[in-house]
């Protein structure tokens, strides 16, 4: 979601990661610290109990929760009192097991360097980060948020089994309330959309409505804009994709938004970030110009990826070329048919549910009067239909 | 009272061994244990291991770390129940202090936390003082005692001049070695639990144990205490057995070096009532054992477990991968033959010995403070009164004379003859001709002591 240019900007040169053994979850901010502590804590507990054969319903209503309370030790890196609450442990770690992450590997992508503030906004200003090698995104949610994921928790899991994790769903892997200076944050974890190396240059949020569906002045002024409905149509911007990748994605999400609508979901969009191959080469030979020395650590199109990481080029087998990605970590990646470019495209933001939204509605509909208040009455049926439709046309 | 790892006896350690014990993979801990609080225990020294490995070591210790603690509470809901209860609290006590007195004592703290969470430690049959509780890491390398709060702020007091202590003799005595202090809570019973590294050795079993203070008054073993597998005997039975240790010459003044020092160390801080505990290995018989249970066991047991005797040559209770089994080390261990750098208390008997034998022996019980004790003994002699009530007003001063006096002749020297009834006379502190043995310079002039 960071613009490329940024990026060479401001990408970490040099930088030293600790070594595995010794975490110090140090970050700008106790929250975060407190959510690597967590995370780590949480994978590590996991990993003194025995995978089940299958989830129990009483999984799908669990929790565990640990207080800290320390007096004179260990205040360096970490508040002395938090808490840190996980959500249905097991089923979550069922998830992340399905959508082909490895506990370990989950837990030292958030743990083993602070997640990045992400200028990205959500919904009602909701706060983004990602993991410092940018392969999951942290999201903070509200409490509602947090018990609609409750009621669809056990569908969802389902949905996932029955589609062996192969969908444009968002992948939920972990789901949070920290407890620091008595305030309560709830975050979840979902893999990246984008690449944890391709740099995206132009991004869109696409829900197939088109009143209010245009960036604001304020918005394009951001170095990586989130596009709408209209601007999309305005630039002629295509997507242009092979017919067997179309028809694959397009199956997809037929089946996501059928799903969706049946849980009675809407207001979801679909996030499309655009890779340009041609213009990724080009940043990076200039980053390298402005380089005073040659650091050697620089990536093709990758962007703070620690040296040790598997995803540094340096160290896999074999190198990747530029706009080539590894599908099995960019899982959203399409490469397009004649033209140089990676296209990055997933449903996001699926939590908000119909009935809370009427409710809604209707108190704001007491209050407002008359035109201008544009207030949706299309229900999850319609939206999943309009939806779709939109998105299949924006694909020819 | 005696700390005690090894005391069911060789003969039913054969009989209840475990055969084909295996040992999960080191990755996987269940904490599984017969009690919940045991659970407790494997979490949360697991978790403060843990914790600790990812705080930086500090170039030196600061003031505050002795007042530190690090507290955590877990509240489960419909999780990880099988092995943990669902509700409980663990407190670590100064844990930057300890992890300093563990590295000083030669102890990896993962290896640490391997021997008490791998898997459950057993229980003890001994008795402490009060009927403290005391359980024995898995591996017999660490011993667990439930102590008091009272001891809790006892060691609070202490603390600070015993890390120095232990800074100054670079870790080099027979004080005990305190490696962790914890509180537990579990169904909201709080217990709290000192670790020290076992007195006795992981693999040569001990065949004879005695608590040794010094005084006579009322020191020796009870008939209940002589029923037990591994009794404990006192003064007394030491001293009417003509029993002495054959440490020779360069040992024994080695060991005393060390025993005065400690003893000196702990008058200053007003510390009495403590006692060597002495275990004695008796190479001969352990090899005879040995012999014995493999005749009786029908298969190999490299993966045996008993308290007491050991299926291989002074192995048992050993998991195959763990560094202490002799199949692993580099040198395989004869028979009496031990690791200094683990048995650390072991000293074997001089060539020419009648026998051949190792002896373990340290100081143990250094919590009980004279100011304490005087306020107890004041408020007991309200409520008793006269003959019979034996209420001691030695102070600490006295009782580390006393102590280093006698213990200086447990060993073969240039002995006296055994003391005779007559010079045993109740309240007395043994034959008056013992206090001016070798060690009297090193005191001021023996007196008569008043009892």
């Amino acid at each position: 979601a960071i613009a490329a240019s940024i990026a060479s900007k401001t990408k970490t040169k040099k930088k030293h990661f600790v070594a595995q053994k010794v975490k110090l979850f140090r970050a700008s901010d106790p929250l975060l610290s407190v959510l690597m502590w967590g995370v780590n804590h949480s994978i590590n507990e996991l990993s003194h109990i025995q995978i089940p054969i299958m989830l129990m319903p009483d999984d799908f209503k669990a929790y565990s929760k640990i207080k800290v309370d320390n007096h004179l030790f260990n205040k360096e890196n970490m508040p002395s009192h938090f808490k840190f609450k996980e959500y249905c442990p097991l089923v979550f770690r069922n998830l992340r097991e399905r959508f082909g992450i490895d506990d370990q590997e989950f837990s030292n992508s958030l743990t083993r360097s602070a997640p990045l503030n992400s200028d990205a906004q959500g919904r009602s200003g909701a706060r983004f980060h990602t993991s410092y090698d940018k392969r999951y995104v942290i999201k903070t949610i509200s409490s509602e948020d947090v018990a609609e994921m409750h009621n669809i928790l056990k569908k969802y899991h389902q949905f996932i089994v029955e589609c062996h994790g192969n969908t444009l769903l968002p992948q939920f892997l972990g789901m949070y309330r920290l407890t620091v200076d008595g305030d309560e944050t709830y975050m979840i974890v979902t893999r990246n959309v984008f690449s944890h190396r391709l740099s995206v240059y132009k991004k869109y949020d696409l829900k197939g409505s088109t009143v209010a569906r245009e960036a604001s002045d304020k918005e394009k002024a951001k170095e990586l804009p989130t596009y709408k409905d209209n601007d999309f149509i305005n630039d002629g911007q295509k997507i242009y994709i092979d017919g067997e990748n179309k028809k694959m994605f397009l199956e997809k999400l037929r089946k996501d938004v059928e799903f969706l609508a049946q849980l009675k979901l809407m207001d979801y969009s679909l996030l499309v970030g655009i890779h340009d191959v041609e213009r990724a080469e080009q940043e990076e030979v200039d980053s390298e110009d402005n380089e005073a020395e040659d650091d050697g650590e620089s990536d093709g199109g990758g962007v703070g990826t620690p040296p040790d990481s598997p995803s540094n080029t340096l160290d896999s087998t074999k190198p990747l070329s530029p706009g080539e990605f590894d599908p099995s970590i960019d899982v959203y990646a399409i490469k397009s048919a004649p033209r140089k470019e990676v296209y990055f495209m997933a449903i996001i933001d699926i939590l908000q549910h119909y009935d809370a939204k009427k409710k809604a509605a209707h108190a704001a509909k007491t209050v407002k009067h008359g035109a201008g208040a544009e207030i949706s009455t299309v229900n999850p049926e319609q939206y999943s239909k309009r939806f779709y439709d939109f998105i299949a046309t924006i694909l020819s | 009272m005696s700390a005690n790892c090894t005391s069911a006896a060789a003969v039913s350690a054969s009989k209840t061994k475990t055969k084909k014990k295996h040992f999960i993979g080191q990755k996987v801990k269940l904490f599984r244990a017969s009690e919940p609080i045991l659970s407790v225990f494997m979490w949360g020294v697991n978790h403060t291991v843990n914790e600790l490995s990812n705080v930086p070591v500090p170039v030196m210790l600061m003031p505050d770390d002795f007042k530190a603690y690090s507290k955590i509470k877990v509240d489960n809901h419909l999780f990880n129940k099988e092995n943990l209860p669902s509700r409980f609290k663990f407190k670590e006590y100064c844990p930057m202090v300890f992890r300093n007195l563990r590295e000083r004592f030669g102890i990896d703290d993962q290896d640490y936390q391997n021997s008490l969470t791998r898997s459950a430690p057993l229980n003890s049959d001994s008795q402490g003082r009060f009927g403290n509780r005391f359980l024995c890491s898995y591996d017999h390398r660490f011993v667990i005692k439930t102590i008091s709060s009272e001891d809790i702020a006892e060691m609070h007091s202490i603390l600070k001049k015993y890390h120095q202590f232990i800074v100054e003799c670079h870790g080099n005595t027979l004080l005990p070695q305190f490696l962790g202090m914890y509180r537990l809570t579990v169904d909201g019973v709080e217990t709290y639990m000192v670790v020290t590294r076992n007195v006795f050795s992981h693999r040569l079993t001990v065949h004879r144990k005695y608590d040794l203070k010094g005084s006579t008054v009322s020191r020796e073993a009870s008939d209940k205490e002589k029923a037990k597998e591994l009794p404990t005997f006192k003064d007394n039975d030491f001293l009417n057995e003509g029993q002495k240790l054959q440490i020779g010459d360069d040992n024994k003044k080695y060991f005393l070096e060390k025993l005065k020092r400690d003893v000196e160390f702990l008058a200053t801080l007003k510390i009495m009532d403590y006692s060597l505990l002495v275990g004695i290995h008796d190479v001969e018989r352990a090899e005879q054992e040995e012999m014995d249970v493999e005749g009786a066991g029908e298969e190999e047991e490299y993966e045996n477990d008993g308290m007491g005797g050991g299926a291989l040559t002074g192995s048992f209770g050993t998991p195959p991968d763990s560094p202490g089994n002799p199949l692993n080390c580099g040198g395989f261990f004869g028979p009496g033959e031990f690791d200094p750098s683990v048995d650390v208390y072991a000293i074997k008997s001089r060539d020419g010995a009648g026998k051949k034998e190792v002896y373990f022996m340290a100081i143990i019980d250094i919590l009980t403070h004279y100011d304490a004790k005087k306020k107890a003994a004041h408020a007991a002699k309200t409520v008793k009164h006269g003959a019979g009530a034996e209420i001691s007003t030695v102070n600490p001063e006295q009782y580390s004379k006393r102590f280093y006096e006698f213990m200086s002749n447990i060993f073969v020297g240039p002995t006296p003859p055994p003391p005779t009834h007559a010079q045993l006379r109740p309240g007395g502190t043994g034959p008056s001709h013992l206090l001016h043995s070798s060690s009297s310079f090193l005191f001021a002039p023996a007196r008569k002591l008043s009892h």
